[in-house]
Protein backbone atom coordinates (compact mmCIF):
# COMPACT_ATOMS: atom_id res chain seq x y z
CA UNK A 1 0.00 0.00 0.00
CA UNK A 2 2.70 2.33 0.96
CA UNK A 3 4.90 1.40 -2.13
CA UNK A 4 1.46 2.37 -4.16
CA UNK A 5 0.97 5.22 -2.20
CA UNK A 6 4.70 6.74 -2.95
CA UNK A 7 4.48 6.08 -6.67
CA UNK A 8 1.55 7.97 -7.20
CA UNK A 9 3.53 10.80 -5.66
CA UNK A 10 6.07 10.45 -7.84
CA UNK A 11 3.84 10.40 -10.76
CA UNK A 12 2.23 13.62 -9.51
CA UNK A 13 5.27 15.35 -9.27
CA UNK A 14 6.54 14.06 -12.97
CA UNK A 15 3.19 15.64 -13.96
CA UNK A 16 3.67 19.33 -12.22
CA UNK A 17 7.22 19.24 -13.05
CA UNK A 18 6.13 19.09 -16.89
CA UNK A 19 3.50 21.50 -16.26
CA UNK A 20 5.78 24.07 -14.46
CA UNK A 21 7.95 23.32 -17.68
CA UNK A 22 5.19 24.09 -20.12
CA UNK A 23 4.46 27.50 -18.58
CA UNK A 24 8.08 28.40 -18.19
CA UNK A 25 9.42 27.28 -21.74
CA UNK A 26 7.45 29.76 -23.21
CA UNK A 27 7.34 32.48 -20.61
CA UNK A 28 11.16 33.24 -20.97
CA UNK A 29 10.85 33.02 -24.99
CA UNK A 30 12.49 29.25 -25.47
CA UNK A 31 9.69 28.99 -27.65
CA UNK A 32 7.12 31.47 -29.08
CA UNK A 33 4.21 32.17 -26.69
CA UNK A 34 2.34 32.87 -30.02
CA UNK A 35 2.81 29.04 -30.89
CA UNK A 36 3.44 27.00 -27.78
CA UNK A 37 0.82 28.90 -24.87
CA UNK A 38 2.03 28.98 -21.30
CA UNK A 39 0.23 25.89 -19.45
CA UNK A 40 -2.38 28.69 -17.56
CA UNK A 41 -2.86 29.76 -21.07
CA UNK A 42 -3.78 26.98 -22.11
CA UNK A 43 -6.06 26.16 -18.74
CA UNK A 44 -7.63 28.79 -19.19
CA UNK A 45 -8.73 28.10 -22.81
CA UNK A 46 -9.52 24.66 -21.48
CA UNK A 47 -11.82 26.17 -18.54
CA UNK A 48 -13.92 28.12 -22.09
CA UNK A 49 -13.86 24.61 -23.88
CA UNK A 50 -15.69 23.29 -20.97
CA UNK A 51 -18.45 25.66 -20.72
CA UNK A 52 -19.15 25.23 -24.74
CA UNK A 53 -22.20 22.99 -25.07
CA UNK A 54 -20.52 21.78 -28.46
CA UNK A 55 -17.90 20.45 -26.76
CA UNK A 56 -19.40 17.84 -24.76
CA UNK A 57 -21.20 16.98 -27.69
CA UNK A 58 -17.53 16.42 -29.33
CA UNK A 59 -16.62 14.66 -26.06
CA UNK A 60 -19.33 12.49 -26.58
CA UNK A 61 -18.81 11.59 -29.96
CA UNK A 62 -15.58 10.95 -29.76
CA UNK A 63 -16.00 8.57 -26.70
CA UNK A 64 -19.42 6.79 -28.76
CA UNK A 65 -16.91 5.96 -31.52
CA UNK A 66 -14.40 4.89 -29.63
CA UNK A 67 -17.18 2.84 -27.33
CA UNK A 68 -18.58 1.15 -30.55
CA UNK A 69 -15.62 0.31 -32.23
CA UNK A 70 -13.55 -1.14 -29.53
CA UNK A 71 -16.90 -3.46 -28.58
CA UNK A 72 -16.75 -4.81 -32.47
CA UNK A 73 -13.24 -5.09 -32.33
CA UNK A 74 -13.24 -7.21 -29.12
CA UNK A 75 -16.40 -8.89 -29.53
CA UNK A 76 -15.14 -9.78 -33.60
CA UNK A 77 -11.50 -10.70 -32.01
CA UNK A 78 -12.49 -12.54 -29.40
CA UNK A 79 -14.89 -14.95 -31.75
CA UNK A 80 -12.54 -15.51 -34.72
CA UNK A 81 -9.47 -15.73 -32.33
CA UNK A 82 -11.11 -18.71 -30.31
CA UNK A 83 -12.25 -20.29 -33.94
CA UNK A 84 -8.98 -19.98 -35.65
CA UNK A 85 -7.20 -20.91 -32.55
CA UNK A 86 -9.02 -24.21 -32.32
CA UNK A 87 -9.04 -25.47 -35.40
CA UNK A 88 -5.13 -25.56 -36.29
CA UNK A 89 -5.52 -26.46 -40.52
CA UNK A 90 -7.92 -23.28 -40.37
CA UNK A 91 -5.39 -21.39 -38.31
CA UNK A 92 -2.53 -22.34 -40.94
CA UNK A 93 -4.35 -21.03 -43.90
CA UNK A 94 -5.14 -17.53 -42.53
CA UNK A 95 -1.83 -16.87 -40.64
CA UNK A 96 0.05 -15.57 -43.82
CA UNK A 97 -3.14 -13.37 -44.53
CA UNK A 98 -3.12 -12.04 -41.14
CA UNK A 99 0.52 -11.44 -40.73
CA UNK A 100 -0.53 -9.50 -44.19
CA UNK A 101 -3.13 -7.66 -43.65
CA UNK A 102 -2.28 -6.54 -39.58
CA UNK A 103 0.67 -4.24 -40.13
CA UNK A 104 -1.62 -2.21 -42.48
CA UNK A 105 -2.07 0.99 -40.78
CA UNK A 106 -5.56 1.90 -40.40
CA UNK A 107 -4.99 5.13 -41.57
CA UNK A 108 -3.89 4.20 -45.02
CA UNK A 109 -8.01 3.22 -44.66
CA UNK A 110 -8.75 7.18 -44.82
CA UNK A 111 -9.65 7.27 -48.54
CA UNK A 112 -11.19 3.74 -48.31
CA UNK A 113 -13.29 4.65 -45.40
CA UNK A 114 -14.72 7.95 -47.16
CA UNK A 115 -15.62 6.75 -50.50
CA UNK A 116 -17.90 4.31 -48.41
CA UNK A 117 -19.01 6.41 -45.79
CA UNK A 118 -18.11 9.55 -46.09
CA UNK A 119 -17.48 11.37 -42.87
CA UNK A 120 -19.90 9.60 -40.52
CA UNK A 121 -19.69 7.58 -37.56
CA UNK A 122 -19.31 4.31 -39.50
CA UNK A 123 -16.08 5.86 -41.46
CA UNK A 124 -14.62 6.31 -37.66
CA UNK A 125 -15.57 2.54 -37.10
CA UNK A 126 -13.94 1.63 -40.00
CA UNK A 127 -10.49 2.46 -39.21
CA UNK A 128 -10.92 2.10 -35.19
CA UNK A 129 -12.35 -1.47 -35.40
CA UNK A 130 -9.33 -2.31 -38.25
CA UNK A 131 -6.83 -0.99 -35.42
CA UNK A 132 -7.80 -2.72 -32.55
CA UNK A 133 -9.06 -5.71 -33.57
CA UNK A 134 -5.34 -6.98 -34.55
CA UNK A 135 -4.69 -6.55 -31.24
CA UNK A 136 -7.47 -8.77 -29.95
CA UNK A 137 -7.26 -11.12 -32.24
CA UNK A 138 -3.36 -11.72 -31.81
CA UNK A 139 -3.51 -12.23 -28.45
CA UNK A 140 -6.69 -14.55 -28.27
CA UNK A 141 -4.62 -16.53 -30.92
CA UNK A 142 -1.50 -16.90 -28.71
CA UNK A 143 -3.76 -17.47 -25.72
CA UNK A 144 -5.62 -20.67 -27.31
CA UNK A 145 -2.12 -21.28 -28.23
CA UNK A 146 -0.89 -21.18 -24.60
CA UNK A 147 -3.64 -24.19 -23.62
CA UNK A 148 -1.95 -26.76 -21.47
CA UNK A 149 -2.18 -30.04 -23.46
CA UNK A 150 -2.44 -32.08 -20.46
CA UNK A 151 -5.43 -30.31 -19.52
CA UNK A 152 -6.67 -30.58 -23.30
CA UNK A 153 -5.89 -34.37 -23.25
CA UNK A 154 -8.35 -34.50 -19.79
CA UNK A 155 -10.99 -32.91 -20.91
CA UNK A 156 -10.63 -35.26 -24.18
CA UNK A 157 -10.84 -38.78 -21.39
CA UNK A 158 -13.62 -37.13 -19.61
CA UNK A 159 -15.63 -36.94 -23.04
CA UNK A 160 -16.22 -33.10 -22.62
CA UNK A 161 -17.56 -31.84 -25.78
CA UNK A 162 -16.84 -28.97 -27.82
CA UNK A 163 -18.57 -26.20 -26.13
CA UNK A 164 -17.29 -27.36 -22.50
CA UNK A 165 -13.77 -27.84 -23.59
CA UNK A 166 -13.80 -24.09 -25.28
CA UNK A 167 -15.60 -22.69 -22.00
CA UNK A 168 -14.07 -25.46 -19.44
CA UNK A 169 -9.95 -25.07 -20.80
CA UNK A 170 -9.36 -22.99 -23.27
CA UNK A 171 -11.33 -19.69 -22.49
CA UNK A 172 -9.43 -20.01 -18.71
CA UNK A 173 -6.23 -19.52 -20.14
CA UNK A 174 -6.99 -17.43 -23.06
CA UNK A 175 -8.96 -14.53 -21.13
CA UNK A 176 -5.78 -13.21 -19.48
CA UNK A 177 -4.41 -12.40 -23.15
CA UNK A 178 -7.93 -11.16 -24.25
CA UNK A 179 -7.92 -8.83 -21.57
CA UNK A 180 -4.25 -7.73 -22.69
CA UNK A 181 -5.76 -7.04 -25.95
CA UNK A 182 -8.59 -5.16 -24.85
CA UNK A 183 -5.84 -2.58 -23.03
CA UNK A 184 -4.15 -2.23 -25.71
CA UNK A 185 -6.89 -2.37 -27.82
CA UNK A 186 -8.71 0.26 -25.77
CA UNK A 187 -5.65 2.87 -26.12
CA UNK A 188 -5.48 2.25 -30.19
CA UNK A 189 -8.89 2.65 -30.64
CA UNK A 190 -9.23 6.30 -28.84
CA UNK A 191 -5.97 7.17 -31.19
CA UNK A 192 -7.90 6.14 -34.20
CA UNK A 193 -10.95 7.56 -33.18
CA UNK A 194 -8.94 10.78 -32.84
CA UNK A 195 -7.44 10.69 -35.90
CA UNK A 196 -10.50 9.95 -37.90
CA UNK A 197 -11.84 13.19 -36.77
CA UNK A 198 -8.92 14.71 -37.37
CA UNK A 199 -8.53 13.95 -41.00
CA UNK A 200 -11.89 13.02 -42.18
CA UNK A 201 -13.96 15.14 -39.98
CA UNK A 202 -16.03 12.81 -38.38
CA UNK A 203 -17.57 14.73 -35.75
CA UNK A 204 -15.80 14.51 -31.93
CA UNK A 205 -13.09 15.68 -30.52
CA UNK A 206 -10.57 15.45 -33.36
CA UNK A 207 -12.36 17.43 -35.40
CA UNK A 208 -12.33 20.30 -32.86
CA UNK A 209 -9.05 20.41 -32.67
CA UNK A 210 -8.70 20.53 -36.54
CA UNK A 211 -11.13 23.64 -36.39
CA UNK A 212 -9.41 25.54 -33.49
CA UNK A 213 -6.24 24.63 -35.88
CA UNK A 214 -7.50 26.17 -39.31
CA UNK A 215 -8.95 29.14 -37.24
CA UNK A 216 -5.60 30.20 -35.61
CA UNK A 217 -6.83 29.71 -32.13
CA UNK A 218 -3.71 27.97 -30.68
CA UNK A 219 -4.78 27.80 -26.56
CA UNK A 220 -7.37 26.45 -27.63
CA UNK A 221 -6.04 23.62 -29.76
CA UNK A 222 -3.69 22.85 -27.39
CA UNK A 223 -6.70 22.54 -24.66
CA UNK A 224 -8.54 20.12 -26.58
CA UNK A 225 -5.43 17.77 -27.41
CA UNK A 226 -5.20 18.31 -23.58
CA UNK A 227 -8.66 16.46 -23.09
CA UNK A 228 -7.87 14.05 -25.63
CA UNK A 229 -4.34 12.89 -23.21
CA UNK A 230 -6.58 13.26 -20.15
CA UNK A 231 -8.92 10.82 -21.86
CA UNK A 232 -6.35 8.78 -23.13
CA UNK A 233 -5.28 8.66 -18.90
CA UNK A 234 -9.21 7.95 -18.20
CA UNK A 235 -9.12 4.83 -20.80
CA UNK A 236 -5.86 3.31 -19.77
CA UNK A 237 -7.25 3.57 -16.04
CA UNK A 238 -10.38 1.74 -17.08
CA UNK A 239 -8.81 -0.97 -18.58
CA UNK A 240 -6.89 -1.91 -15.58
CA UNK A 241 -9.83 -1.64 -13.59
CA UNK A 242 -11.34 -4.18 -16.31
CA UNK A 243 -8.33 -6.57 -16.48
CA UNK A 244 -7.75 -6.41 -12.12
CA UNK A 245 -11.64 -7.22 -12.02
CA UNK A 246 -11.73 -10.05 -14.41
CA UNK A 247 -8.69 -11.47 -13.49
CA UNK A 248 -9.33 -11.13 -9.52
CA UNK A 249 -8.71 -15.30 -9.76
CA UNK A 250 -5.12 -15.20 -11.50
CA UNK A 251 -2.39 -15.60 -10.16
CA UNK A 252 -0.65 -12.28 -11.75
CA UNK A 253 -3.44 -10.24 -10.59
CA UNK A 254 -3.13 -11.96 -6.83
CA UNK A 255 0.38 -11.66 -6.79
CA UNK A 256 -0.06 -7.76 -7.32
CA UNK A 257 -2.64 -7.42 -4.58
CA UNK A 258 -0.38 -9.33 -2.54
CA UNK A 259 2.73 -7.50 -2.73
CA UNK B 1 -16.38 -18.13 -14.39
CA UNK B 2 -19.48 -15.84 -14.15
CA UNK B 3 -18.01 -12.11 -14.95
CA UNK B 4 -16.23 -13.04 -18.44
CA UNK B 5 -19.79 -14.48 -19.67
CA UNK B 6 -21.26 -11.17 -18.38
CA UNK B 7 -18.16 -9.40 -19.94
CA UNK B 8 -19.45 -11.18 -23.36
CA UNK B 9 -23.15 -10.18 -22.98
CA UNK B 10 -22.21 -6.40 -22.55
CA UNK B 11 -20.01 -6.52 -25.36
CA UNK B 12 -22.61 -7.85 -27.61
CA UNK B 13 -25.41 -5.61 -26.31
CA UNK B 14 -22.98 -2.52 -27.41
CA UNK B 15 -22.29 -4.01 -30.85
CA UNK B 16 -26.16 -4.46 -31.53
CA UNK B 17 -26.46 -0.29 -30.28
CA UNK B 18 -23.66 0.15 -32.61
CA UNK B 19 -25.46 -1.13 -35.52
CA UNK B 20 -28.49 0.01 -34.80
CA UNK B 21 -27.42 3.52 -34.46
CA UNK B 22 -25.30 3.38 -37.29
CA UNK B 23 -28.17 1.96 -39.59
CA UNK B 24 -30.27 5.75 -40.50
CA UNK B 25 -28.86 6.48 -43.96
CA UNK B 26 -29.46 10.05 -44.62
CA UNK B 27 -31.51 9.44 -47.16
CA UNK B 28 -34.82 10.97 -48.42
CA UNK B 29 -36.94 13.14 -46.37
CA UNK B 30 -37.64 13.63 -43.15
CA UNK B 31 -40.88 16.11 -43.21
CA UNK B 32 -40.76 16.79 -46.77
CA UNK B 33 -37.34 18.57 -47.19
CA UNK B 34 -34.63 17.04 -49.06
CA UNK B 35 -31.42 16.01 -47.09
CA UNK B 36 -28.45 17.31 -48.73
CA UNK B 37 -24.83 16.91 -47.55
CA UNK B 38 -22.32 19.25 -48.75
CA UNK B 39 -18.34 18.99 -48.49
CA UNK B 40 -16.97 21.92 -46.94
CA UNK B 41 -13.81 23.09 -45.13
CA UNK B 42 -14.23 25.58 -42.14
CA UNK B 43 -12.59 28.39 -43.49
CA UNK B 44 -13.75 31.97 -44.23
CA UNK B 45 -14.24 31.03 -48.08
CA UNK B 46 -17.29 29.26 -46.98
CA UNK B 47 -19.10 32.11 -45.07
CA UNK B 48 -22.06 32.43 -47.52
CA UNK B 49 -23.04 28.83 -47.42
CA UNK B 50 -23.29 29.27 -43.53
CA UNK B 51 -25.47 32.33 -43.68
CA UNK B 52 -27.62 31.48 -46.24
CA UNK B 53 -28.66 27.92 -44.48
CA UNK B 54 -29.05 30.44 -41.15
CA UNK B 55 -31.10 32.91 -43.73
CA UNK B 56 -33.37 29.76 -44.93
CA UNK B 57 -31.92 30.37 -48.42
CA UNK B 58 -32.03 26.64 -48.35
CA UNK B 59 -35.16 25.19 -46.48
CA UNK B 60 -37.12 27.68 -48.96
CA UNK B 61 -36.09 25.83 -51.76
CA UNK B 62 -36.94 22.35 -49.98
CA UNK B 63 -33.17 21.73 -49.32
CA UNK B 64 -32.16 20.58 -45.65
CA UNK B 65 -28.32 21.29 -45.30
CA UNK B 66 -26.00 19.67 -43.72
CA UNK B 67 -22.33 20.80 -43.57
CA UNK B 68 -19.48 18.43 -43.17
CA UNK B 69 -16.09 19.78 -42.59
CA UNK B 70 -12.96 18.07 -42.96
CA UNK B 71 -9.67 19.56 -42.68
CA UNK B 72 -7.67 20.54 -45.73
CA UNK B 73 -10.79 18.53 -47.47
CA UNK B 74 -9.30 15.53 -48.22
CA UNK B 75 -12.54 13.78 -48.25
CA UNK B 76 -14.90 16.15 -50.43
CA UNK B 77 -14.08 15.34 -53.98
CA UNK B 78 -13.72 11.74 -53.39
CA UNK B 79 -17.19 12.48 -51.24
CA UNK B 80 -18.87 13.69 -54.12
CA UNK B 81 -17.68 11.04 -55.93
CA UNK B 82 -19.32 8.10 -54.80
CA UNK B 83 -22.33 10.22 -53.37
CA UNK B 84 -21.99 10.61 -49.88
CA UNK B 85 -21.69 14.55 -50.60
CA UNK B 86 -24.76 15.51 -52.91
CA UNK B 87 -22.20 18.75 -53.25
CA UNK B 88 -18.52 19.77 -52.37
CA UNK B 89 -16.16 22.97 -51.66
CA UNK B 90 -13.08 23.28 -53.79
CA UNK B 91 -10.80 25.48 -55.48
CA UNK B 92 -10.65 25.63 -59.50
CA UNK B 93 -7.29 24.25 -60.21
CA UNK B 94 -8.16 21.17 -58.16
CA UNK B 95 -10.91 20.93 -59.77
CA UNK B 96 -9.23 21.55 -63.58
CA UNK B 97 -6.87 18.45 -61.91
CA UNK B 98 -9.38 16.14 -60.89
CA UNK B 99 -11.14 16.22 -64.28
CA UNK B 100 -7.85 15.73 -65.60
CA UNK B 101 -8.13 12.50 -64.43
CA UNK B 102 -11.21 11.73 -65.69
CA UNK B 103 -13.40 12.00 -62.53
CA UNK B 104 -16.86 13.49 -63.70
CA UNK B 105 -17.60 16.71 -62.04
CA UNK B 106 -19.67 19.38 -62.58
CA UNK B 107 -19.52 23.30 -61.19
CA UNK B 108 -22.48 24.25 -60.08
CA UNK B 109 -22.14 27.73 -58.49
CA UNK B 110 -19.10 30.28 -57.75
CA UNK B 111 -17.92 29.94 -54.35
CA UNK B 112 -14.74 32.31 -53.31
CA UNK B 113 -12.89 35.16 -55.84
CA UNK B 114 -10.65 37.21 -55.02
CA UNK B 115 -11.11 40.85 -53.97
CA UNK B 116 -9.16 42.04 -56.97
CA UNK B 117 -7.18 44.88 -54.81
CA UNK B 118 -3.43 44.33 -55.45
CA UNK B 119 -2.11 44.33 -51.49
CA UNK B 120 -5.65 44.17 -49.85
CA UNK B 121 -6.45 40.27 -50.75
CA UNK B 122 -7.61 37.67 -48.54
CA UNK B 123 -4.19 35.78 -48.88
CA UNK B 124 -1.18 36.61 -50.53
CA UNK B 125 2.83 36.09 -50.60
CA UNK B 126 4.53 37.24 -46.93
CA UNK B 127 8.21 37.66 -46.03
CA UNK B 128 10.05 39.13 -43.68
CA UNK B 129 13.36 38.78 -45.91
CA UNK B 130 14.80 42.42 -46.83
CA UNK B 131 16.22 41.12 -49.93
CA UNK B 132 12.91 40.39 -51.32
CA UNK B 133 11.41 43.81 -52.75
CA UNK B 134 8.94 42.69 -55.53
CA UNK B 135 7.39 39.05 -56.50
CA UNK B 136 9.96 38.90 -59.03
CA UNK B 137 12.95 38.72 -55.74
CA UNK B 138 11.20 35.20 -55.17
CA UNK B 139 13.45 33.80 -57.63
CA UNK B 140 15.40 31.08 -55.80
CA UNK B 141 13.86 31.25 -52.63
CA UNK B 142 11.87 29.09 -50.46
CA UNK B 143 8.47 29.51 -50.60
CA UNK B 144 5.73 27.45 -48.42
CA UNK B 145 2.28 26.84 -50.47
CA UNK B 146 -0.37 25.05 -48.55
CA UNK B 147 -0.38 22.00 -51.07
CA UNK B 148 2.03 21.88 -54.10
CA UNK B 149 1.52 21.73 -57.27
CA UNK B 150 -2.01 23.51 -57.17
CA UNK B 151 -3.56 27.00 -56.98
CA UNK B 152 -0.60 28.17 -54.72
CA UNK B 153 2.28 27.78 -56.32
CA UNK B 154 0.70 28.17 -59.88
CA UNK B 155 -0.41 31.63 -59.03
CA UNK B 156 2.40 32.39 -57.78
CA UNK B 157 4.45 31.32 -60.62
CA UNK B 158 2.21 33.54 -62.50
CA UNK B 159 2.75 36.65 -60.32
CA UNK B 160 6.56 36.26 -60.83
CA UNK B 161 6.01 36.13 -64.37
CA UNK B 162 4.24 39.23 -64.41
CA UNK B 163 6.84 40.95 -62.20
CA UNK B 164 9.62 39.93 -64.43
CA UNK B 165 11.06 37.34 -62.62
CA UNK B 166 12.28 33.46 -63.02
CA UNK B 167 9.58 31.22 -61.57
CA UNK B 168 11.51 27.87 -62.43
CA UNK B 169 13.89 28.54 -59.61
CA UNK B 170 11.38 28.86 -56.95
CA UNK B 171 11.59 26.35 -54.54
CA UNK B 172 7.73 25.38 -52.97
CA UNK B 173 8.06 24.25 -49.50
CA UNK B 174 4.31 22.48 -48.32
CA UNK B 175 3.39 23.30 -45.48
CA UNK B 176 0.01 23.80 -43.62
CA UNK B 177 -1.92 27.64 -43.37
CA UNK B 178 -1.57 27.41 -39.82
CA UNK B 179 2.23 26.44 -38.92
CA UNK B 180 3.56 28.92 -41.97
CA UNK B 181 3.72 32.40 -39.38
CA UNK B 182 5.57 29.96 -37.15
CA UNK B 183 8.02 28.35 -39.93
CA UNK B 184 8.30 32.24 -41.48
CA UNK B 185 9.48 33.31 -37.57
CA UNK B 186 12.07 30.57 -37.71
CA UNK B 187 13.44 31.29 -40.96
CA UNK B 188 12.61 28.02 -42.28
CA UNK B 189 11.45 29.44 -45.35
CA UNK B 190 12.15 32.37 -47.10
CA UNK B 191 8.54 33.49 -47.33
CA UNK B 192 4.95 32.21 -46.84
CA UNK B 193 1.96 32.07 -48.76
CA UNK B 194 -0.71 32.35 -46.54
CA UNK B 195 -4.71 33.17 -46.47
CA UNK B 196 -6.65 34.90 -43.43
CA UNK B 197 -6.58 34.95 -40.68
CA UNK B 198 -2.92 33.71 -41.18
CA UNK B 199 -2.60 36.50 -43.39
CA UNK B 200 -3.34 39.41 -40.64
CA UNK B 201 -1.41 36.71 -38.10
CA UNK B 202 1.84 36.84 -40.09
CA UNK B 203 1.97 40.78 -41.09
CA UNK B 204 0.55 41.30 -37.42
CA UNK B 205 4.17 39.77 -36.49
CA UNK B 206 6.61 41.85 -38.61
CA UNK B 207 5.53 40.09 -41.87
CA UNK B 208 5.60 42.04 -44.93
CA UNK B 209 2.98 41.52 -47.65
CA UNK B 210 4.89 41.12 -51.58
CA UNK B 211 2.30 40.36 -53.56
CA UNK B 212 -1.23 39.66 -54.16
CA UNK B 213 -0.77 36.64 -56.35
CA UNK B 214 -4.58 36.14 -56.98
CA UNK B 215 -4.92 39.62 -58.19
CA UNK B 216 -1.49 39.35 -60.15
CA UNK B 217 -3.21 36.04 -61.98
CA UNK B 218 -6.09 37.53 -63.42
CA UNK B 219 -8.65 40.50 -62.25
CA UNK B 220 -11.18 39.26 -60.34
CA UNK B 221 -9.86 35.89 -59.77
CA UNK B 222 -12.62 33.09 -59.69
CA UNK B 223 -10.45 30.97 -57.02
CA UNK B 224 -13.21 28.41 -55.32
CA UNK B 225 -16.54 26.92 -56.73
CA UNK B 226 -19.22 24.60 -55.19
CA UNK B 227 -19.79 21.55 -57.86
CA UNK B 228 -21.34 18.07 -57.69
CA UNK B 229 -20.95 14.85 -59.86
CA UNK B 230 -22.26 14.55 -63.09
CA UNK B 231 -24.34 11.79 -61.66
CA UNK B 232 -26.30 13.87 -59.88
CA UNK B 233 -26.91 16.19 -62.64
CA UNK B 234 -28.98 13.50 -64.75
CA UNK B 235 -30.45 11.92 -61.83
CA UNK B 236 -31.58 15.09 -60.07
CA UNK B 237 -31.56 18.13 -61.91
CA UNK B 238 -34.26 19.66 -60.25
CA UNK B 239 -32.45 19.73 -56.99
CA UNK B 240 -28.60 20.65 -58.66
CA UNK B 241 -30.75 23.87 -60.10
CA UNK B 242 -32.47 24.99 -56.44
CA UNK B 243 -28.89 24.76 -55.06
CA UNK B 244 -27.46 26.57 -57.18
CA UNK B 245 -30.39 29.25 -57.20
CA UNK B 246 -29.78 29.13 -52.82
CA UNK B 247 -25.76 29.56 -53.49
CA UNK B 248 -26.39 32.46 -56.15
CA UNK B 249 -28.89 34.48 -53.43
CA UNK B 250 -26.02 33.22 -50.44
CA UNK B 251 -23.46 34.34 -51.86
CA UNK B 252 -25.26 37.70 -53.05
CA UNK B 253 -26.53 38.31 -49.58
CA UNK B 254 -22.86 37.57 -47.89
CA UNK B 255 -21.10 39.91 -50.30
CA UNK B 256 -24.04 42.87 -49.50
CA UNK B 257 -23.58 41.97 -45.95
CA UNK B 258 -20.03 42.01 -44.80
CA UNK B 259 -20.81 42.68 -41.11
CA UNK B 260 -23.25 39.04 -40.75
CA UNK B 261 -20.42 37.47 -42.84
CA UNK B 262 -17.93 38.32 -40.47
CA UNK B 263 -20.57 37.28 -37.38
CA UNK B 264 -21.19 33.55 -38.79
CA UNK B 265 -17.56 33.40 -38.67
CA UNK B 266 -17.96 32.88 -35.30
CA UNK B 267 -20.25 30.29 -35.34
CA UNK B 268 -18.35 27.58 -37.22
CA UNK B 269 -14.66 28.63 -36.83
CA UNK B 270 -12.56 29.49 -33.54
CA UNK B 271 -10.89 32.48 -35.22
CA UNK B 272 -10.52 35.11 -32.65
CA UNK B 273 -13.00 38.04 -32.40
CA UNK B 274 -10.85 40.73 -32.56
CA UNK B 275 -9.09 39.10 -35.76
CA UNK B 276 -12.73 38.45 -37.53
CA UNK B 277 -13.32 42.17 -37.02
CA UNK B 278 -9.53 42.88 -38.53
CA UNK B 279 -9.48 40.74 -41.28
CA UNK B 280 -9.85 40.81 -45.25
CA UNK B 281 -12.81 39.29 -46.71
CA UNK B 282 -12.51 37.59 -50.14
CA UNK B 283 -15.14 38.77 -52.74
CA UNK B 284 -18.40 36.34 -52.90
CA UNK B 285 -19.89 37.49 -56.71
CA UNK B 286 -23.04 35.22 -57.52
CA UNK B 287 -21.71 34.53 -61.03
CA UNK B 288 -18.28 32.75 -61.68
CA UNK B 289 -15.40 34.51 -63.78
CA UNK B 290 -14.91 32.56 -67.05
CA UNK B 291 -11.75 33.98 -68.19
CA UNK B 292 -10.29 33.43 -64.63
CA UNK B 293 -10.78 30.10 -64.58
CA UNK B 294 -9.96 29.77 -68.25
CA UNK B 295 -6.65 31.78 -67.06
CA UNK B 296 -5.98 28.82 -64.19
CA UNK B 297 -6.43 26.36 -66.84
CA UNK B 298 -3.68 27.95 -69.23
CA UNK B 299 -1.57 28.03 -66.14
CA UNK B 300 -2.30 24.62 -64.95
CA UNK B 301 -1.20 23.44 -68.61
CA UNK B 302 1.71 25.65 -68.48
CA UNK B 303 2.91 24.59 -65.12
CA UNK B 304 2.41 20.57 -65.95
CA UNK B 305 -0.58 20.26 -63.54
CA UNK B 306 -2.52 18.76 -66.39
CA UNK B 307 -1.42 17.38 -69.59
CA UNK B 308 -3.99 19.06 -71.67
CA UNK B 309 -6.29 21.69 -71.82
CA UNK B 310 -9.24 21.11 -69.57
CA UNK B 311 -12.88 21.07 -70.82
CA UNK B 312 -14.12 23.88 -69.43
CA UNK B 313 -17.55 23.45 -71.27
CA UNK B 314 -18.06 20.10 -69.73
CA UNK B 315 -16.54 21.41 -66.40
CA UNK B 316 -18.15 24.87 -66.05
CA UNK B 317 -22.18 25.06 -65.54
Amino acid sequence: MRAGRSRRLLGLAGLLGFLALLEVVPRVGLVPERYLPPASRIAGALADELRQPSFWVALGDTLEGWAIGLAIAFAGGIGLGLLLGSIPALRAVTSSTIEFLRPIPSVALIPLAVLLFGTDLRSKLLLVVYASFWQVLIQVLSGVQDVDPVAMDTAHSYRLGRWSRVRHVVWPTTLPYAVTGFRLAAAVALVLAVTAELIIGSPGLGKEIAVAQTSGAVPAMYALVVVAGLLGVGVNLLARTVERRVLAWHPSVRRDAAA
Amino acid sequence: MRRPLILLAVVGVLVAAGCGSSDDEPGEASGGAQQVKVGIIPILDVAPIYLGKEKGFFTSRNIELTLESGQGGAAIVPGVVSGQFQFGFSNVTSLLIAQSRGLPLKVVSNGVASTGKDKADFGGVVTRDDSIKTAADLAGKRVAVNTLKNIGDSTIRASVRKAGGDPSSIKFVELAFPDMPAALQADRVDAIWVVEPFLSTSLGEGGRLVASNYVDTAPDLTVAVYFTSEQLTKDDPDLVKRFTEAMTESLAYAESHPDEARQVLTTYTQIDEAVIQELTLPKWPPEINRESVETLATLAVQDGLVTEQPDLAALLP
